[in-house]
């Protein structure tokens, strides 16, 4: 059913039920998805990962074998209430709270996936500092043309299933709405946390289409039905994903943590839908070659497991001054490592919050450091300083995003994840 | 402040002061409907500077000093314009209500300061945010060098037009070394009605597709996008050569890190510089190379923008040649659209 239909389709409700939340949404989506038939979680947890980020073994893969994301996100972003450092009790009711949610349902992307994080912020109440092992900055601007506003709340949860229902109960739970989910008894983080705000998004073939009747993209629909992204393009191949591995902090105190970066980005795809041609947009999100070779088919399932960059990456500056573009893809796989590695795994999803057509970037890395060293990859101010490609203008898909906010956490291993010390 | 603006009149009676002096004297213009502005693509177009089909004025919404630079903002009728990715350019049909412009220079030297910037604009009315978006950079001929894009705006009204200038990233030199490192932020109340932008002064040309360029307008307090001339250009001035309807010119200039080439590349006719081109060079001594490498972008005072590298020195009877490897990749109004995609080498020969 498309959202030009008279009513709203189903998996439009589901995510306006998402975004607004509370009670009365929540039981709209039960009627609008059925009630699933889920099993609940184990009752013995000693068996889950020690790794909040562990997500991969249980979320579902594509036909061509990638990690496909959960459906439905919702991120709070929360204020510790009390003065000065969280107590034991307050602890204790925060370990009680997400102990309860991994009792409800299994840990898949049909049950519940969820992680905890930390901001510098919180960790400041303390005298102590973070170990050497967590690099874990203050968050900032990451490019010449950027003023994002630091997001600074102490936590982070982040909320995700294939059913809006699910995030969304969890959610309700969380605030003291509901006793139980799914038949299990659950508890909430009571008076320890405020929220300071609350985004929500959804990723997956299907959702932006749905979901393009918003500032940012044109009037025309032009959001391809199988488009998992606002932007008409398959991300997050295999290969240009890095491993959990990669991304988990290997020593100290919060090894088998990681750190998560979440940026709040407006898109605005005017340009992008009514003014590029087809030929640009393949060659400013993969590489001119793609474009010239037309490479990408459709929303770009076909290219499998990875981006066919087939070595475009290395061929960004010369690109840049014979094509008179570079790519993002191509731009942002120049951070790799020693093992040519990616640095980062996105968690991102797309955004309707506030109207406005917007990417909750969200991305795991074993420091802070390799979210900045890709996004300057990204950034392409080396490539735009030495051709013809602008700051923004023909590199990669930079002329079609506004970074507002970014902020820095340190999802620490499970063990830790409630109210930590930064000396645990 | 004087943001001296174009209107039906200025066009007919005052066209000296006002620019466009293509249109030549106040006699045989043709007013155009105002709900035709933009005529036929002129066919059979040469590759090459051209006349376009019409010539069309601007109203200036506002002229504002953000972080030690000028900002100015225009409006004209939504017309077409072609974007351009390496020797590809697309056709973008004219669409919303308005082309909005933008312009950054150096209040000093009057230096227009032009792209490396990621300027963005956003347009507000009613309290709501109607666009947000970081518009091309464009050439045209009656303005060189600008930022601009076609928007719809929500009927007529008030509107709040925030500019974000970006930091310059482009290399900086001379007296520019220390400034427009950091964004700065312009914003202008512009009351616009439909009335107004149907006074924006607009004719066709009899000579569309004729080899040439309109003249370049005038407008008191905004300089326009004109590189230096060859005989003002600091340093050893080298000498120039045109290829592909682009004027070369070079010199060596020196700095705290020794001596550079600088080479300033300008539209044939109106003079404009000529940004985000991918240019290299190779310096011939006696049969051998004495240089071989790219010029990087770089913007001050004196040169203006230009590009550039370190050389060891330049000497009597050096052989300059000069590659462009992609032409200016920024947006271009009609006439400049066929232009500049192919430019051969051109080599100047030091005195």
């Amino acid at each position: 059913m498309g959202r030009t239909d008279r009513g709203v389709s189903r998996r439009d409700f589901v995510k306006a039920a998402v975004a607004i939340g509370g009670t009365s949404a929540l039981s709209a989506c039960l009627d609008r998805e059925g009630a699933p038939d889920l099993d609940t979680g184990p009752e013995d947890l000693s068996a889950l990962p020690a790794r909040q980020h562990a997500w991969n073994e249980s979320l579902s893969r594509d036909d061509a074998g990638n990690v496909t994301a959960a459906r439905h996100h919702v991120l709070l972003l929360l204020e510790y209430a009390g003065e000065g450092t969280p107590s034991e009790d307050d602890r204790e009711t925060v370990e009680q709270a997400l102990r309860g949610l991994e009792r409800a349902y299994p840990r898949s992307n049909e049950g519940l996936l969820f992680t905890v994080g930390y901001t510098p912020a919180y960790f400041d109440r303390y005298d102590a500092s973070l170990p050497e092992s967590v690099d874990l900055p203050r968050p900032g601007a990451l490019a010449p043309f950027e003023d994002p506003k630091p997001d600074e709340p102490d936590a982070l949860v982040h909320l995700a299933s294939d059913y809006g229902q699910v995030v969304l109960g969890a959610d309700e739970a969380l605030r003291g709405k509901r006793e139980t989910l799914n038949d299990v008894d659950v508890s909430s983080f009571g008076d320890v946390f405020e929220r300071v705000d609350r985004r929500t998004g959804f990723v997956g073939a299907g959702l932006p289409a749905e979901n393009q009747d918003v500032d940012g993209i044109p009037d025309s629909e032009p959001v391809d039905e199988d488009a998992p992204l606002f932007m008409g393009f398959k991300s997050g191949f295999e290969a240009n994903q890095a491993s959990e591995d990669r991304v988990t902090i290997q020593e100290g105190p919060f090894a088998e943590g990681t750190t998560a970066h979440l940026s709040k980005i407006q898109l605005h795809l005017d340009q992008w839908y009514e003014q590029d041609s087809r030929y640009q947009r393949v060659g400013k999100m993969f590489s001119p070659a793609h474009a010239d070779e037309e490479k990408v088919e459709g929303v770009g399932n076909n290219l499998g497991t990875d981006s066919g960059l087939d070595g475009d990456q290395d061929r960004t500056l010369e690109d840049a001054r014979t094509k008179g573009m570079v790519g993002h893809t191509q731009k942002s796989a120049r951070a790799r490592d020693e093992n040519d590695s990616p640095l980062i795994l996105r968690r991102d999803f797309d955004s309707t919050d506030g109207g406005e057509a917007g990417l909750h970037f969200l991305s795991l890395q074993r420091t802070i450091s390799d979210f900045v060293e890709t996004r300057e990859a990204m950034n392409g101010t080396d490539v735009a300083d030495q051709s013809a490609v602008g700051t923004r203008n023909n590199n990669g898909i930079l002329q079609y995003l506004t970074v507002d906010r970014r902020g820095n956490y340190l999802m620490p291993p499970r063990d830790h994840r409630s109210l930590p010390r930064p000396d645990p | 402040m004087d943001s001296r603006q174009w209107t039906r009149r200025d066009l007919l009676c005052a066209s000296g002061a006002v620019g466009v002096g293509a249109l030549a004297g106040c006699s045989g213009l043709l007013e155009e409907q105002s709900t035709n502005r933009n005529p036929s693509v002129v066919e059979n177009r040469p590759d090459a500077i051209y006349r376009p089909s019409h010539v069309e004025g601007m109203e200036m919404i506002g002229m504002q000093e953000a972080g030690g630079r000028m900002v100015g903002l225009m409006y004209a009728y939504a017309h077409r314009f072609w974007t351009v990715t390496g020797s590809v350019t697309e056709l973008v049909q004219p669409g919303g209500d308005v082309h909005l412009m933008a312009s950054v220079w150096d209040p000093d030297s009057g230096t227009v300061l032009p792209v490396g910037t990621g300027l963005s604009v956003e347009i507000r009315t009613d309290g709501e945010r109607l666009h947000r978006r970081s518009p091309w950079t464009m050439l045209s001929q009656n303005m060189g060098f600008h930022y601009g894009d076609n928007f719809a705006l929500d009927g007529e009204g008030t509107y709040t037009v925030t500019v974000e200038t970006g930091a310059v990233g482009t290399e900086r030199v001379g007296d520019f070394a220390d400034s427009f490192g950091e964004s700065a932020t312009a914003q202008f109340e512009w009351e616009y009605s439909e009335a107004a932008r149907s006074e924006i002064p607009f004719r066709t040309l009899d000579d569309a597709g004729d080899p040439g360029a309109l003249d370049p307008m005038e407008m008191d307090m905004m300089p326009l996008s004109f590189a230096p001339s060859t005989d003002e250009l600091p340093g050893q001035v080298l000498g120039s050569a045109e290829a592909g309807d682009v004027h070369f010119a070079a010199t060596v200039v020196s700095g705290d890190d020794g001596d550079a080439i600088a080479v300033s590349p300008r539209t044939r006719y109106n003079g404009y510089v000529l940004p985000a081109m991918s240019l290299s060079a190779t310096l011939d001594r006696d049969g051998s190379t004495a240089f071989d490498d790219l010029l990087t972008q770089a913007v001050g005072p004196d040169l203006g923008y230009h590009y550039r590298a370190s050389v060891d020195a330049v000497e009597s009877g050096d052989e300059l040649t000069i590659t462009t490897d992609s032409g200016p990749q920024v947006s271009r109004h009609e006439g400049y659209e066929t232009a500049f995609t192919d430019v051969p080498d051109v080599s100047i020969t030091a005195d």
